[in-house]
């Protein structure tokens, strides 16, 4: 029997040609018989279960699956760690290998990753979110390895022994990529679990596993993420780091006002909007938001009251007590180094223009966005605006003021956004301001973040 | 893609129906496009908010997005600043952080831009998505071009949620093969009167991915260059299988033209031949060989115009992966052709030993000379032997 490789699976080849699987490969992890070329047919993430599988039960067979290169140099340098970086490093190496570190923003994933792959010695795939992440990661490893790192993705095609990969990417290459590394590295692990692009877990043979989230999700998704990773191996909170390696921080929650006229659009919108979905809870008591966008989508009353919805968001998104209070906050702390996250980018357009802040959004190119960093970095900027660029990964140079004026994703991302300001410094003392609006669903959204960042 | 709410169909006995646009369609495909065709010139935002609200007619809300979904890949955008706007964001937001006020950094601002504060202001971000102008296409398409051009699309979305296919084709099979392959699509092929070909992807057997979804959703863009074909596509829809019947004749192929060549390699070969050669013909298409179980279609077949028993096939084997060459030769062993003449990449350091017997080898770097294919052909240009 012949193991290969084949497009993101593991293709079982019995030189009997057999038209049924045969007696002894009965139960193979994860393995379904594949009347298309007459095989038994796996997706490569199980190749080490199947491998012990096939050994424990006596079968021969050859194994041409591995496509990985030459190990890496033995005398890499050696990386630097944090006491709790090397705690995580030690649970890691204790499970086998596999498993995901919950670690706060700015608590330094990418070295912890970095030592792992040192540690391991074995050609290594990152996955990143983003392009502006990509790079980062490159060139960390580059900085501190001193060996080159492979690009793919923002056009890039390049395959080292360390290669880093955008999710996009990965999901598009694992096909032929995915027999060629030994360890797979996930930074914000948290995007996969849910069903987008877990694919590219699937299709990749790598044995050793490392995800890294500040935010692991719980449920069916953080049980889908054990299955592709491994599960949770260490955990730290915010809370625990702050002081020696996170800068001690204040949330000061501002609650604002709508005018009249907006008050009277949210309520009218409001009222739409909750007449449709109370009569689809009748019917649906347990349906998702998911479930409900999808049904509401198909009749016209659905349709008005998702765009009601959509409006009611736009309005606590950005009103006009929130743009005078912004403006009063950059006023007030200009000459601090502020970051401003809002909703979604036409909000960050009009706070950049309104008062002339650099925004960093996903329409903002790659070295425009590294020349604002580091002008902020070298306080040639004074404040920074984004909606979702800024919540991740990115290496934001030390600022000292954030001000959430909307969100769009939840707890995780206020949780991802607050550690952007937490950056350590002799005697600094963060501040976070929250904008809630009275009377509508953001008091209640702002009760869950505080707890997701008290948890 | 459409999203899958979004895409108009509905399913009938297991069977899809998918809402395509038609002549029913036009009056309001037809104030879309002048609705559309009034934001020229106008920024990109503007256009997309109009674009959320209703029309001045009644219209199907599916079918009009698709629409929208189709026409907006042809009206395209483009920026218009006074000076680059990532040098005037650079200069006056650096301006503001050692300004007391917004007025005083934008004039500084714009005396060192050379330009008055208004205009600095537009060019602000003039590049972004939103901001862009909107650019009309060189001829404005028709409402029933629009039409076929939005059912394409409903097409392309309802098979991304294929987990396998099977086209019944006449003619131009080759190129969908190929296609198919470069996609990484498992792609067997039998033939019993017209070739079939089943289509998916390796995953299929645990379950629909997205990656293989979009290659099979692709391929529709291939069936036109098929004299006569009838797909049929396994789907996944709204949590159901359903099955998709697309066929020759179905309204969804706009009037574009059929690139007649699958790669640049290949067109360039073919311009050379008739340049260096002018009594030789290439013909697409030739007559595909059966081979144990499956069939191999050959890229060419060369013939002599007034010799027709001079002919020889063409196999040209290029950009394609390792694992790719490998099955590739195994099966042209098997074949053994004795009129092949083999054009290979060099970079793909094929040994004397892997290659069929039979075939004649020429091998290429970046082009291919087609006066070396007629000497392994053992002819010369006139085409004596």
């Amino acid at each position: 029997m012949r193991l290969v490789f084949d497009r993101g699976t593991i293709v079982l080849l019995d030189a009997n040609q057999p038209v049924a699987p045969p007696a002894e490969t009965q139960d193979f992890p994860g393995a379904l018989w594949d009347a298309r070329i007459a095989a038994l047919r796996c997706p490569a993430r199980f190749h080490p279960a199947l491998v012990a599988e096939l050994r424990h039960r006596g079968v021969q067979f050859t194994d041409e699956v591995s496509g990985i290169g030459p190990a890496l140099p033995r005398s890499l340098p050696a990386v630097a760690l944090r006491p709790y970086q090397e705690a995580a490093l030690a649970a890691w190496e204790f499970s086998g290998r596999r498993g995901t570190a919950v670690l706060p923003t700015g608590s330094g994933k990418t070295h912890l990753a970095i030592a792992a792959i040192a540690g391991s010695a074995v050609p290594a795939l990152c996955l990143v979110p983003t392009r502006v992440l990509l790079d980062q990661w490159a060139r960390t490893i580059e900085d501190v390895l001193h060996v080159p790192a492979g690009r793919l993705g923002d056009g890039d095609r390049r395959v080292e022994r360390i290669t880093v990969a955008t999710f996009e990417s990965g999901w598009r290459h694992m096909h032929h990529l995915g027999n060629q590394f030994g360890l797979l590295v996930v930074d914000e692990a948290h995007h996969f679990g849910a069903g987008l692009r877990d694919e590219a877990l699937d299709m990749c043979t790598a044995p050793l596993r490392l995800g890294l989230t500040a935010t692991k999700p719980r449920g069916p998704a953080g049980l889908r993420l054990d299955e592709l990773l491994g599960p949770t191996v260490y955990e730290l909170r915010i809370d625990e780091l702050v002081g020696e390696y996170l800068a001690p921080f204040d949330t000061i929650v501002l609650h604002l006002d709508l005018t009249p006229a907006e008050r009277d659009e949210y309520d009218a919108l409001t009222a739409i909007f909750r007449d449709v979905v109370a009569r689809f809870r009748r019917f649906h008591p347990n349906a998702t938001w998911d479930e409900f966008a999808k049904i509401a989508g198909r009749t016209e009353a659905g349709r008005r009251a998702i765009a009601a919805w959509h409006r009611c968001r736009r309005i606590t998104a950005f009103p006009s007590a929130k743009r005078q209070v912004v403006g009063a906050l950059l006023k007030r702390h200009r000459t601090a180094r502020t970051i401003v996250f809002v909703a979604d980018n036409p909000t960050a357009y009009a706070i950049s223009r309104e008062h002339l802040v650099m925004p960093l959004t996903c329409d903002i190119g790659r070295k425009e966005r590294e020349k604002a960093l580091s002008l902020f970095r070298e306080g040639k900027l004074r404040a920074l605006v984004s909606a979702q660029v800024l919540n991740e990964g990115l290496d934001v140079p030390d600022a000292d003021v954030g001000i959430v004026v909307a969100g769009s994703k939840g707890e995780r991302e206020h949780v991802q956004r607050v550690g952007r300001v937490l950056r350590p410094r002799t005697g600094k003392r963060a501040l976070v301001f929250e904008l809630v609006v009275r009377g509508t669903n953001e008091i209640k959204q702002a009760r869950k973040r505080r707890d997701a960042l008290a948890a | 893609m459409l999203p899958e709410a979004t895409i108009p169909f509905r399913v009938d006995q297991g069977r899809v129906l998918p809402g395509f646009l038609d002549a029913r369609d036009v009056p309001w495909l037809r104030i879309l496009i002048e609705e559309i065709d009034r934001f020229r010139g106008r920024p990109v935002r503007e256009l997309r908010q109009r674009l959320r609200e209703p029309l001045p007619c009644a219209t199907p809300h599916f079918k009009r997005r698709a629409a929208v979904a189709a026409l907006l890949r042809l009206w395209r955008s483009e920026p218009e600043a006074l000076v680059p706007p990532e040098k005037a964001r650079e200069c006056l937001f650096c301006a503001r952080a050692g300004s007391a006020s917004r007025k005083e950094a934008l004039d500084a601002a714009a005396a060192t831009l050379g330009v008055d504060a208004a205009g600095l202001e537009r060019s602000l971000f003039a590049d972004l998505p939103g901001e862009r102008l909107v650019r009309a296409p060189d001829v404005i398409p028709s409402p029933p071009e629009v039409a076929l051009r939005a059912n394409q699309l409903i097409a392309r979305s309802l098979l991304f949620h294929a987990r396998r296919v099977r086209i019944k084709a006449e003619g131009a099979v080759r190129p969908l093969v190929r296609q198919a392959k470069l996609r990484g699509l498992l792609c067997s092929v039998t033939q019993s009167g017209q070739p079939v070909l089943e289509l998916s992807g390796p995953f299929s057997v645990f379950r629909h991915t997205l990656l293989y979804g979009r290659a099979l959703g692709e391929l529709v863009g291939f069936l036109p260059q098929c004299a006569r074909f009838e797909l049929r596509a396994d789907c996944v829809l709204r949590g159901e299988e359903a099955i998709l019947d697309l066929q020759t004749g179905d309204p969804i192929f706009p009037a574009e033209a059929v690139k007649p060549y699958d790669s640049k390699l290949e067109e360039r070969f073919a311009r050379d031949l008739r340049k260096a050669a002018p009594d030789w013909d290439l013909l697409r298409e030739p007559e595909p060989v059966p081979v144990a179980g499956t069939i191999i279609f050959p890229d060419f077949l060369l013939r002599h115009r007034l010799r027709p028993e001079m002919s020889f096939l063409v196999e040209i084997m290029g950009f394609w992966s390792a694992d790719y060459v490998t099955r590739k030769l195994d099966l042209l062993c098997r074949a053994n052709i004795a009129n092949l003449v083999l054009c290979l990449d060099e970079t793909r350091n094929c040994d004397a030993g892997d290659l069929p017997m039979a075939a004649r080898v020429v091998r290429f770097r970046r082009r291919i000379d087609p006066m070396a294919v007629l000497d392994a052909a053992g002819v010369s240009r006139g085409g004596a032997p």
